[in-house]
């Protein structure tokens, strides 16, 4: 099959995904009848009689006197034009649509940097440990893959801000940014940054160093104690098929012609060992998004998961609705892409 | 035919430490592989062929030892002496940390040797080739690490070369020979281009009117500015430094590709051109036991060690192989060592064949000394179970090889055997019968 | 005859303790567990024997709410709300343990009713179920349960419940691959030959030969979702305040993190601890039905 036909057919399993996914969201949302549904909807500033007339209007846009399954086209007809209903919760209060655009930023940059540590240690470290089996180094990557996979990753963060926060004083580790440096900028407004809502970009645009260099620091903690529970998965994957790829035969072919050492290693076995850790990548963005929320909450750090859990203490129907839903969508698009990717990697996988 | 040994094999013991003992696999193995043979070796499963052929390569595993014993390739260098007598114990225990570490360390000290001066074929060609590099690449690679310098010379001799020059080398072909434009290349300083040119004049597979223009388009073929920079900084030894060796290895590894095109279409390969930038599993088993010869190949080796290499193919691609291997004796200048079970297969191929039995080599000889007079039992036994036209029923070979954690003093023959006496116990020595005819058996003792 | 196969079960229960107790790691495992496990019962039979009066509820102290370090009266300190952290932490682990193992055995229940049947009957119904895990799969767990719970109301049982929706299509999935390698053994083959009915052969045949790896996913997992919990009930979840539960025992001290590390380290060490011996437990119990393993 060719490239292309793949990617098609790839393409053409995501409509039934993306139906089962907003029919999920939906199904939630019913679970308790209609009050969710119009808890989200409802703009939480209006009382009295204007309440009561909003509360007409939204039985007759999304025909709640109708049967369910014609509810469900209605809602989704909303959710595909971008009405995504409201949110009010302590750190934002306004149309969910807005509250993503601030908060997604802030998700995407802990995320990336979590990525690009995860990326440039995980397969180093794998690598190496199943090369040097059974040597000291082996041991140590192996036992601290092995607690950091068990640990829950709000632990994690919790040793890291008594380790590096508290008692060693090198690291902040709450907020995005120190509040003294930001309160008298004409660009950083209510905890929000303009333009791209980004606060390290946004004062790299305004040329203000101090307060860059601060929001990286900001950054430094979330991000690691996302990449450090990511990659103890990662690196026990890949040390497993590194050893098993090792003992194939085209290794011993490899050797056999007189290929380098090195080469052997870093070409012919490694980019063998990373197939299954490029299959298992589904799952790995699946905890990069679910540990974003665990990890914003314990820093503080205002993303879509700080947002959420925000929602979550004040019963805001908006925030934990549209997030779930957006958590979902962000997992499948990336699925789809890390896939085509990944037949690119791998010959086979087309046939 | 024999100029002299290229490889001499002297009391070799290779041993192998698991948890349930210490396996014997090789017990003082002498062999000697001469310039140009094909040596079949020959035995069951568990008499140590195998272990001989990656000993000779060096690709042990890490609970492997080398007590003693020595492999001597033809210019003098002793292969195993890294590891020979050094593996590290601990109370009896091998240290299997500290035994990988000199197993690797011997790796990168072969590395040289290894697919440059002897090579090897493996028995199982689904899983030979890697699956995510294309067989020009695998094939490429082979030269690339060896023999960077070819490369550098045939793409430079392809730029330089003119339409004339070619018409000139033809010519000289069809009167002279293959000698003439050797002279030729040289005086003109297309070093390089001869190779080329032989390649397509010793296909086999198209007319003559063909190969004269194939020839003459060499001079078309001229390199890109990418490969032209690349082969630069190649030639200023630019290898070694990251980045930009990228771009020097690339313009080296398209080179390679063309001489991968070449070697396939030599082992009788159609349609090289595609198949070179395939993937192993778009292949069929035979075709890609054919590219790994072509790797065995790739570096004119002085030695190539066959192990099994038709065992696990087809009975008619196996009878394609052996033809192909056949083919290669006259062709090239190599040495086999052709190990296989199978009797029948190695009369085909093999000028001398060897027995072996329990880590110990029981019988060396011509293939007609093997087959007519056969002197040890195990041998005839051997040669009593292979099936015949005549033969209505299969004799089954009686007893199994003994324990190789524990093998039996003197002759590990003598359990199975029926001429067996006390004296076999102690007997441990190898008999010249004829210059050529060895054997280990304590019946010939005093027929010399 | 009877004696005879008697003695083989024998001598492969020997032979499995032989091997799980030859993997000294995997017995400490086993240790941990079996101490958590005792805490557990004691704790829900017998507490006052630990000096618990309502295992249900923390002991607050308001005579002095400020996290005290660790001394002869309260061993491992106490968090805010004066509470005792031993007591409370031997507490937690009844709750975390014995709701992590209800989420995870119900969840392997439901997935591998499902996923045997739909191994075993394959075409649409199988379709439709890989379709319907597949939904799944592409929300984030803690996301989904998150979401799933908070519709449901923000109570304990609607936590397990939803704990429980994200849980069984891992043992679909699991049970399906594994009923369908089993299928195509001989065994299954011979029993429908001679007319044996499709649910017996599922039920007598099929079910107790995926019962070994599931049981071993299942201790593997029970560190996994006690993790799943106390991270729930850590980020407030639950809008109660005195549930002696190890994610929000961790929650209260965190506010004093500063001042008093003890207060979240112990309790984090409690799950740390756990989730580290189920996995040892578990790795050493794969082992033992691995035929690989068993045969060297």
């Amino acid at each position: 099959m060719k490239l292309w036909a793949y990617i098609l057919r790839r393409i053409l399993i995501l409509i039934p995904t993306l139906i089962g996914l907003t029919l999920m969201v939906f199904v939630i949302i019913h679970l308790q009848g209609n009050n969710l549904l119009l808890a989200q909807y409802l703009n939480p500033r209006l009382t009295g009689p204007a309440k009561q007339q909003q509360l007409e209007a939204l039985t007759e846009r999304f025909h709640l006197n109708d049967p369910v399954y014609i509810q469900y086209f209605y809602w989704l007809q909303q959710i595909i034009t971008g009405d995504w209903g409201y949110t009010n919760t302590p750190i934002y209060s306004g149309s969910v649509t807005t509250a993503i655009s601030l908060f997604l930023p802030n998700t995407i940059i802990i995320a990336v940097f979590a990525s690009i540590i995860i990326w440039l240690l995980s397969i180093p470290l794998g690598v190496s440990s199943a090369v040097n089996r059974d040597s000291i180094r082996d041991h140590l990557i192996r036992v601290s893959s092995f607690t950091l996979y068990a640990m829950p990753i709000y632990l994690i963060a919790i040793a890291l801000i008594i380790l590096l926060g508290v008692y060693f004083h090198v690291l902040p580790f709450s907020g995005p940014v120190n509040p003294l440096l930001v309160s008298n900028l004409d660009w950083y407004k209510n905890g929000i940054s303009y333009p791209t809502h980004i606060l390290l970009i946004d004062a790299l645009i305004h040329g203000n160093l101090t307060v860059a260099w601060d929001a990286f620091l900001h950054v430094i903690m979330p991000s690691v104690t996302l990449a450090l529970g990511i990659m103890a998965g990662i690196i026990r994957i890949l040390r497993a098929s590194m050893l098993e790829v090792l003992e194939q035969d085209y290794i011993r072919l490899a050797r056999a012609k007189g290929v380098p050492e090195k080469i052997v290693i870093n070409l012919h076995a490694r980019r063998n060992a990373l197939l299954p850790v490029a299959t298992s990548f589904g799952y790995t963005v699946a905890g990069l998004l679910g540990g974003a929320v665990v990890i914003e909450t314990v820093f503080n750090y205002p993303g879509i998961g700080y947002w959420t859990t925000q929602a979550l203490l004040v019963n805001d129907v908006g925030g934990i609705m549209s997030s779930t839903l957006l958590f979902g969508l962000i997992l499948v698009f990336t699925t789809l892409i890390l896939d085509i990717l990944y037949a690119l990697i791998d010959p086979r996988i087309r046939y | 035919m024999s100029e002299g040994p290229v490889i001499k094999i002297d009391d070799l013991h290779v041993y192998f430490f698991t948890r349930r003992g210490i396996y014997q696999a090789l017990r003082g193995v002498n062999l000697t592989l001469n310039k140009g043979e094909v040596l079949g070796l020959a035995g069951e499963s568990g008499s140590g062929k195998s272990t001989l052929g990656l000993a000779i390569m060096g690709l042990l595993p890490r609970n492997a030892i080398i007590p003693k014993g020595s492999i001597i390739l033809g210019n003098g260098t002793d292969l195993v002496e890294k590891i020979r007598g050094k593996a590290p114990f601990k109370k009896d225990k091998l240290n299997l940390r500290k035994n990988e570490l000199l197993i690797r360390n011997l790796n990168k000290h072969l590395q040289k040797i290894r697919g440059k001066r002897i090579s090897m074929v493996f028995q199982e060609p689904m899983t030979a080739l890697n699956p995510v590099l294309q067989i020009g690449y695998q094939i490429a690679e082979t030269v690339l690490y060896h023999d960077a310098e070819r490369l550098i010379r045939r793409a430079l001799a392809r730029e330089k070369v003119t339409r004339e020059d070619l018409r000139n080398m033809i010519k000289i072909l069809k009167n002279e020979g293959e000698r003439g434009i050797y002279e030729y290349a040289l005086k003109a300083g297309l070093n390089g281009i001869e190779e080329q040119i032989f390649a397509i004049w010793n296909r086999e597979d198209i007319h003559e009117a063909k190969k004269e223009k194939m020839i003459i388009d060499l001079a078309k073929d001229k390199l890109g500015l990418f490969e032209r920079i690349g082969l630069k900084l190649a030639r200023k030894g630019m290898l070694k430094i990251p980045l930009i060796s990228r771009l020097a290895r690339r313009a080296l590894i398209k080179e390679g590709y063309r001489v991968a095109k070449e070697l396939l279409s030599s082992l009788g390969i159609p349609q090289v051109d595609s198949v070179v930038k395939m993937y192993p599993h778009e292949l069929s088993g035979g075709m890609r036991q054919r590219v790994v010869i072509a790797i065995a190949l790739a570096n004119n080796p002085d030695v190539v060690i066959l192990d099994e290499p038709t065992s696990a193919l087809d009975v008619t691609i196996q009878a394609q192989i052996l033809e192909l291997i056949r083919n290669l004796r006259k062709k090239t200048n190599a040495a086999f060592l052709f190990i296989s079970h199978d009797l029948s297969v190695l009369a085909e191929v093999s000028d001398r064949i060897a027995i072996m039995y329990a880590g110990k080599v029981m019988e060396v000889g011509r293939v007609e000394q093997i087959f007519e007079e056969p002197l040890h039992p195990y041998t005839k036994m051997l040669l009593d179970v292979i099936p015949t036209m005549e033969k209505d029923t299969l004799k089954p070979a009686k007893g199994t090889i003994p324990d190789a954690r524990y093998p039996p003093p003197g002759c590990p023959f003598a359990p199975r055997c029926p001429f067996a006496k006390e004296d076999c116990l102690k007997f441990d020595r190898e008999i010249a019968v004829t210059k050529d005819h060895i054997v280990s058996c304590i019946l010939y003792e005093n027929k010399k | 005859m009877e004696k005879r196969m008697e003695a083989k079960e024998i001598e492969g229960l020997r032979l499995s303790l032989v091997i799980f107790f030859s993997n000294k790691t995997a017995v400490v495992g086993l240790m941990i567990f079996m101490a958590y496990v005792i805490d557990a019962l004691l704790m829900q039979f017998a507490p006052s024997m630990l000096g618990v009066n309502n295992p249900n509820a923390l002991a607050f102290d308001y005579s002095n709410t400020i996290p005290q370090p660790p001394s002869p009266e309260h061993i491992l300190g106490t968090t805010y709300f004066g509470v005792d952290l031993l007591q409370a932490i031997m507490q937690a682990i009844r709750i975390d343990l014995g709701y992590s193992g209800l989420i995870v055995i119900s969840g392997a229940l439901i997935g591998a009713l499902f996923g045997i049947i739909s191994a075993y009957a394959g075409g649409w119904f199988d379709e439709i179920l890989m379709r319907i895990t597949d939904i799944f799969f592409g929300i984030p767990y803690l996301v989904l349960a998150l979401g799933v719970g908070f519709a449901l109301g923000r109570t304990i049982e609607s936590m397990i419940i939803a704990l429980i929706i994200v849980w069984w299509p891992l043992y679909e999935r699991y049970t399906r691959s594994l009923t369908l390698s089993i299928k195509e053994q001989t065994f299954i083959e011979a029993a429908k030959a001679s007319g044996v009915s499709d649910l017996k052969i599922m039920i007598k045949h099929i079910f107790p030969n995926t019962l070994p790896p599931v049981l071993v996913q299942i201790s593997l997992d029970l560190g996994v979702v006690m993790a799943i919990f106390a991270t729930l009930t850590f980020i407030g979840f639950l809008p109660t305040g005195n549930l002696p539960e190890l994610g929000y025992l961790t929650s209260l001290g965190l506010n004093y993190i500063q001042i008093a590390p003890w207060a979240t380290i112990f309790p984090g060490l409690a799950i740390t601890i756990f989730a580290l011996a189920v996995n040892l437990m578990g790795d050493g119990l794969r082992d033992v039905i691995d035929p690989r393993r068993r045969s060297s």
